[in-house]
């Protein structure tokens, strides 16, 4: 059944508190293959910590999470508190995503061309030589050949950026995260990057954008979500979240 | 040959026994201080790390050789047991209080090192799908090599001139050689003197190697040239 439904994620009833401060309380989503979803809220509202929690870099308190058919390996332990049920289950859950950083974190140790290759040579058992091929592919599509002998601390942050695209582009993910990818930017590199993303949406892949880009969420999502304190306060395609009929807390978020 | 230039051949043939101390105590330590580490990640053998560590960093490394070659040597079930053969040897006891000692100290350099790593290197091999033994080994050991690196060279540099306490349960090392020389010479300052000199020839080594790695490690060079 989930290999013919072109659901790729679905998050059911995510929440998430810090030191007894709810962060998530609650969020449902849906994604279907090809969506661009945009995140928007404020600082605080837990839009990045939700993403976090797909992936689960952050552990969610409750909820359920299916990506590409694979379910997140999520317990609880006597006490309630969450826990991982099963490491392996988690990395396979993980491998069918892709996340890009705002700081980039590309491994500082390793050049341009061994960061792309890393996951695919070292998580998916690629061999290295076709690793090698499909990373330079991909280092050209998102303008960095010529780079692969480079070191990230040679880079600008907007063309670390785009190695970290490449990066995550590299195992072919059903899924991929991005978490504000511009806002470590100076105003001319945020073009590049998002330019990019936008090739990217209109390949069809599946994308999840925590942004404070209004522009880019307004032209190339398929769909806008605005979180607030922690729950989804609207959502809807962005004729609708920006035209008219949106909801006047997210028109006041849009223009304060 | 005159008195100096006797004294100097006699102390250089005393190097390999104090490089090879220095290089079987370096390796003993460092495997030592890894696991010691490794421990230090698990709450059941925390404790455990964390006890060897302020025992041996707190007391005197001449006091460790002392137990290790008139203490534990003498104790009944080792001197009749099949281990004797190590513990009769001197260098063999050396060894084991730097191996101990110098552990500790390695373990809190390289667990500086680890806790320095930044987030992000980790969160993203962990966002790809990394295994904890793929990470380790991709990430993890080859950035805590080069965050440790100055200060783990600065401990080995502490190691080569502490192998000189070895001297003190009669081994012939640089140092030990230098003290039989006085002793039949009553010529202390030069001979010590020719003995610093040995010494400072390989911590020199020693740190030309180190730039070397760390060169090595850091390609484009926040390391001296």
């Amino acid at each position: 059944m989930t290999q013919t439904s072109p659901s790729v994620l679905s998050a059911r009833g995510i929440t998430k508190s810090f030191g007894g401060r709810a962060v998530l309380r609650g969020i449902d989503l849906d994604a279907q293959r090809g969506d661009v979803v945009t995140i928007l809220g404020g600082s605080g509202s837990g839009k990045s910590t939700f993403l976090r929690c797909l992936n689960l870099l952050e552990l969610p308190d409750a909820g359920t999470i299916e990506i590409a058919g694979t379910r997140a390996p999520l317990a609880h332990d006597r006490h309630g508190k969450a826990r991982i049920a099963n490491p392996k289950a988690l990395n396979a859950l993980r491998t069918k995503t892709a996340m890009v950083f705002q700081n980039f974190n590309l491994w500082s140790h390793m050049t341009v061309l061994d960061n792309v290759i890393a996951a695919p040579v070292h998580v998916h058992g690629v061999p290295r030589a076709q690793a090698v091929d499909r990373a330079h592919g991909l280092l050209e599509k998102v303008g960095m050949a010529g780079f692969a002998g480079h070191w990230p601390r040679q880079l600008s942050g907007g063309q670390q950026q785009r190695v970290a695209i490449a990066r995550a582009l590299a195992t072919d993910p059903d899924l991929m995260l991005f978490d504000e990818p511009t806002s470590a930017l100076d105003p001319e590199r945020v073009r590049e990057v998002l330019d990019l993303m936008r090739a990217l949406a209109g390949e069809g892949r599946t994308m999840l954008i925590v942004t404070h880009e209004m522009a880019f969420a307004r032209d190339v999502s398929s769909h806008v979500v605005h979180v607030r304190d922690g729950v989804i306060e609207s959502m809807g395609p962005p004729a609708l979240m920006f035209g008219p009929d949106a909801s006047p807390v997210f028109r006041a978020f849009l223009s304060p | 040959m005159d008195f100096l230039g006797t004294t100097s051949l006699g102390l250089l043939r005393a190097v390999p026994v104090t490089v090879l101390l220095f290089l079987a105590s370096a390796l003993g330590a460092s495997l030592v201080a890894a696991v010691l580490v490794a421990m230090q990640q698990a709450r059941v053998t925390q404790g455990l790390a964390r006890a060897w560590i302020f025992v041996f960093r707190g007391t005197p490394l001449l006091l460790q050789i002392f137990m290790v070659y008139y203490g534990i040597a003498a104790l009944g079930p080792i001197r009749h047991g099949f281990l004797w053969p190590a513990f009769r040897e001197p260098l063999f006891c050396a060894w084991l209080a730097m191996t101990c000692c110098c552990s500790a100290y390695i373990a809190e350099v390289l667990r500086g090192a680890l806790g320095a790593i930044p987030v992000g290197q980790i969160e993203a091999a962990l966002a790809c799908g990394m295994g904890r033994w793929t990470r380790l080994r991709l990430i993890v050991a080859p950035q805590v090599l080069r965050l440790a690196l100055p200060a783990y060279g600065n401990e080995l540099v502490m190691m080569i001139k502490s192998t000189s306490l070895a001297s003190s349960i009669t081994v012939l090392d640089v140092t030990g050689v230098a003290q039989q020389v006085i002793a039949h010479s009553y010529r202390t300052l030069d001979v010590f003197c020719l003995a610093a000199a040995v010494y400072l020839g390989m911590t020199a080594a020693l740190t030309a190697v180190l730039r070397r790695i760390e060169r090595s490690l850091d390609p484009l060079g926040s390391a001296p040239r």
